[in-house]
């Protein structure tokens, strides 16, 4: 349907607001450039290139070493202009608990100090007063299509998924990733600072995902992480497109969820016979032991199925309702992937089963309406049942790109239907990190992690609260949108 | 109650041979009996008396009182404060650390109509009744009553300039077709405009394919609506004159329709979403001299919030959707609170049987984007919304002589966690969170099984 929209409105959605509302011209001129503020990073490579000098500095002469000491002083004046301090603020650090009325510093980029109100705060800080703010990590959002879509009808806005096949574990979202997209700042000022960008689940295999920063000067800038994770669907509509249904006329394989779980099975069972010929030491058919190794014809489909089939990263297994849950998880029990389960919302009768696992789960959307005959609330208390099990949850906006700023009241409606608030808050930041591998550095207030802070006047998970600063790699991001623009062109004074 | 003509008279004839066809066996009480069984009949009222205590009590028009008291009599609220004079034996309901509110209404759905939003076979169809797909016992109604929404506009959809006539309901899940429609409540024509019409028409090569088709459409039918009703003058004042030779005009549905809406009979609900096309439609109804009740989204409003405000027209607008479609684009989330403070009614509304089931949290981000205060968040969702559908003389705020439709949350309701602990419509619980099984009162019955799912409402029509 997408395909028979008219040529004429298929414009890019910047490029028809400003034709179409020449007042708004301008706008487009005022966007963030975050680039800007990247020369830190600049010099932080820097200072590491000269401390890898420092052992020769000894034999240089008295004049280079003059000069050094400049340089180092200008790096070291320059680095305590980018430290920033929070002060007097509620911290929720995740890791360790409340800290009130706590400090955190930030360095580099990086989170040097996190302490109550006798933490030391360096010399020459931007001292920022957030008393009576809460202060916590930057949220992460397990899965999005951020920068794979903006206006929703608009078909050549939207790059959600390659429906020409069911198998499509090479494509890749960064080559699709726009770094210009109006959604990211929208989502990034409610203090969503990070975020799983994954294909849509149109395919059995629809490709591989990224691991975003929601702030950075371009595409190479903010992807943090490619083909992180293979996400894997057994119940999309992918078997619908085949044969129209079981019985339907379209007439291909695979029209059912058999036919969807064995063409998966038979997927894997070919990489796993690819990657046999790709590592076979030599050409044995001839019998020539003499015979260089000579691979064969590399397949990107196979290839790019390897990394999982070894369990080095995550395969995240898309299931709705038990039986799914249960063909995803055999399945790749067969091949022994790593999981994660995605979604289980129509799962609450094998949540004990699900514990048993011992898998994490990406829960949700918790939207999504109970089963026939189901109490009102049978989705909304998924996350709280996991949670009592021991499972490592974390939240999704997943198909609600545009408000992916929403995420953290998803987390806070699961606390009104039994989860644990503090199993809520890790659910949309360390539980995700450490999903996704990148808990050493992100998820929580600590030292050593990068500096994605955000400081709001009121509980994260309450829809009242107004984010007042939102730090990414310790930079403090401006409090600006599409939307903001608009809003301050037309709010009254 | 705005019932018209060709309704009400064989609804009286139904009647009237029911009556003769039982006077013969029946005892005359029957006869009193009988009005029960007309649409728009009498809700089923609580006979005894209900006291609310406790708990922080939210009026919506005069502040709140903390640690106060409702009483309520024959299903109305009879006295409200910080004590009321409750006759022995009443029940009481204790809501000591909760927080009770109007009940909850949306301006703008599609539930309960299995399916049956759109009929799009032509881009004018003002003669559709959406009673005629009332599906009373789709389960989208149970859940909006256990999210506190106790009353709901049933609008028809988007695919036509002007679509069909709207019903009123009061969430009493449980209960027969007719014990759900909201008595004396006005009758609602849905319009729409923009990308719907357009798309809907133009991918059959039909008029309208752009949006000056979607307005010509509108004025032509309009025209032809004011000739009709010229020839029906004419006949009329022939037959006053005398005039034996006067034949009457044949009677147009579809034109009646339109003549009701040019004669003022009709609350027009318009469906819009740009600036230019707000204008535009201020602009027709000034010609055709009718009133625009509500733009729903609306979600460029704030860009014309004066001129809205001038024509006395509201809007049911999202709380923070935008960019779905081309002309969601410029949608903000401070929209409903700029629009208020230019002088509009603003109701947040679902337009989904999802979000329906959170228009407290909806109302609550209003507090956010651009500081609405905690009673001008509260009544987006109770009596502003009563407003646009016409009901806010007997629901939408916590006031002596109106409707005791009421619910409790466990929490503050335009927090993320509060949930909707008792919901009572005309004095009686509906809901009661409590329960076991669905927590309903008045339904014993495993539920009918029915599709749906977000998004899929307004069916093949995007908001």
């Amino acid at each position: 349907m997408r395909n028979q929209l008219p040529v004429v409105s298929c414009q890019l959605p910047v490029q028809s607001s400003v034709v179409g509302r020449p007042s708004l011209a301008s706008l487009s001129k005022r966007r963030i450039h975050l680039s800007e503020g990247h020369g830190f990073s600049r010099a932080v490579s820097f200072a590491k290139k000269f401390r890898a000098l420092a052992p020769e500095v000894s034999i240089l002469s008295f004049r280079a070493a003059f000069v050094f000491f400049v340089v180092c002083l200008c790096l070291s004046i320059a680095a305590s202009a980018q430290t920033v301090v929070l002060k007097g603020g509620k911290l929720l650090t995740i890791t360790h608990g409340t800290v009130d009325n706590g400090v955190v510093v930030m360095q580099n980029g990086k989170i040097t100090a996190v302490g109550g109100p006798g933490t030391a705060i360096p010399a020459g800080a931007q001292v920022i007063d957030v008393t009576g703010m809460t202060v916590y990590p930057g949220l992460i959002d397990a899965e999005t299509h951020l920068g794979l879509t903006e206006i929703g009808a608009e078909a050549m806005t939207n790059d959600l998924v390659e429906p020409s096949d069911e198998i499509m574990p090479h494509m890749h979202v960064y080559d699709a990733f726009h770094a210009e997209t109006e959604l990211i700042p929208v989502t990034r000022i409610n203090g969503i600072t990070n975020a799983i960008v994954a294909p849509a689940e149109g395919d059995s295999l629809p490709g591989q995902d990224s691991f975003i920063q929601l702030a950075g000067g371009n595409r190479d800038e903010m992807i943090l992480g490619r083909d992180v994770a293979l996400p894997m669907n057994v119940s999309g509509d992918q078997r619908r497109r085949g044969g129209g249904g079981e019985g339907g006329i379209g007439g291909r394989f695979p029209s059912t969820r058999m036919g969807v779980v064995a063409q998966l099975r038979q997927t894997f069972l070919d990489a796993q016979d690819y990657a046999s010929k790709q590592n076979a030491p030599a050409s044995s058919a001839s019998g020539d032991k003499a015979a260089p190794a000579r691979p064969g014809k590399r397949d990107l489909k196979m290839e790019a199925l390897l990394p999982y089939l070894q369990g080095k990263r995550p395969v995240v297994l898309t299931a709705h309702q038990a039986d799914e849950v249960l063909t995803a998880v055999e399945l790749a029990r067969e091949f022994n992937l790593h999981v994660i389960l995605n979604h289980v919302d129509k799962a609450e009768n094998v949540v004990d089963q699900i514990a048993a696992y011992r898998v994490p789960v990406i829960v949700g959307p918790i939207y999504t309406f109970p089963g026939d005959e189901e109490r009102y609330d049978a989705v909304y208390r998924i996350p709280a049942e996991l949670a009592k099990r021991g499972v490592k949850i974390a939240f999704a906006t997943y198909g609600d790109d545009h408000n992916a700023r929403n995420l953290p009241y998803q987390a806070g409606y699961a606390v009104a239907f039994g989860l644990p608030y503090d199993d809520a808050l890790k659910a949309i930041t360390i539980n995700p990190a450490e999903m996704f591998g990148v808990a050493d550095q992100l998820g929580s207030l600590d030292v050593g992690k990068t500096a994605n802070v955000v400081v709001a006047n009121g509980d994260p998970l309450d829809v009242r609260t107004d984010v007042k600063h939102v730090f990414i790699q310790g930079k403090e991001i401006p409090l600006e949108s599409k939307q903001t623009r608009l809003r301050d062109m037309y709010m009254p004074k | 109650m705005q019932m018209r003509k060709w309704t009400i008279v064989p609804a009286l004839l139904l009647l009237a041979i029911a009556c003769a066809a039982q006077q013969g066996n029946m005892p005359n009480a029957s006869i009193a009996a009988v009005p029960a069984a007309l649409p728009q009949s009498q809700p089923a009222v609580a006979s005894g008396d209900v006291v609310i205590r406790g708990g922080t009590i939210m009026t919506a028009t005069h502040g709140n009182i903390q640690n106060g008291a409702i009483l309520i009599h024959n299903g109305k609220i009879a006295a409200i404060g910080q004590t009321v004079n409750a006759p022995a034996g009443a029940k009481v309901i204790d809501a000591t650390g909760k927080f009770v509110t109007p009940g909850i209404i949306d301006a703008h759905s599609h539930s309960a109509l299995d399916g049956d939003v759109n009929e799009a076979t032509s881009p004018v169809v003002p003669h559709m009744m959406m009673k005629d797909a009332f599906d009373y016992q789709a389960k989208d109604i149970y859940r909006a009553l256990a999210s506190g929404v106790t009353s709901e506009l049933l609008l028809h959809g988007s695919a036509d300039m002007i679509g069909g006539q709207a019903v009123v309901i009061k969430n009493k899940y449980g209960l027969e077709r007719d014990q759900l429609l909201f008595p004396g409540a006005p009758q609602s024509i849905k319009f729409a405009s923009g990308e719907n019409p357009r798309r809907v028409f133009g991918s059959r090569n039909q008029l309208p394919s752009t949006r000056m088709g979607n307005f010509e459409v509108m004025r032509a039918a309009f025209i032809e609506a004011r000739e009709y009703m010229r020839d029906w003058d004419d006949y009329n004042g022939k037959v006053k004159n005398g005039d034996k030779s006067a034949r009457a005009p044949k009677k147009d549905l579809k034109l009646e329709a339109l003549a009701d809406i040019l004669r003022g009979k009709l609350l027009v609900q318009i469906h819009c979403y740009r600036a230019d096309e707000l204008l535009t439609e201020l602009e027709i109804a000034k010609e055709f001299g009718y009133k625009v009740r509500g733009f729903h989204h609306a979600l460029e409003a704030y860009k014309v919030a004066p001129q809205i405000a001038a024509a006395g027209t509201s809007i049911a607008t999202f709380a923070d959707w935008w960019g779905y479609k081309q002309e969601a684009w410029d949608a903000i989330p401070w929209n409903a609170v700029i629009s208020m403070r230019k002088g509009v009614k603003v109701a947040i509304k679902s337009d989904s049987d999802d979000y329906v089931r959170r228009l407290n949290q909806e109302a609550g981000k209003m507090m956010r984007y651009g500081g609405a205060t905690e009673q001008e968040a509260l009544q987006m969702v109770t009596i502003n919304p009563a407003w646009i559908i016409g009901v806010d003389d007997k629901t939408g705020s916590l006031d002596v002589g109106k409707d005791a439709d009421i619910t409790i949350w466990t929490g503050h309701p335009l927090s993320t966690v509060a949930l909707a602990d008792k919901v009572l419509i005309d004095g009686e619980v509906y809901f009661d969170r409590s329960l076991p099984g669905l927590g309903l009162t008045h339904y014993s019955k495993p539920m009918r099984s029915e599709g749906g799912g977000f998004g899929g409402d307004d069916s093949g029509v995007q908001q």
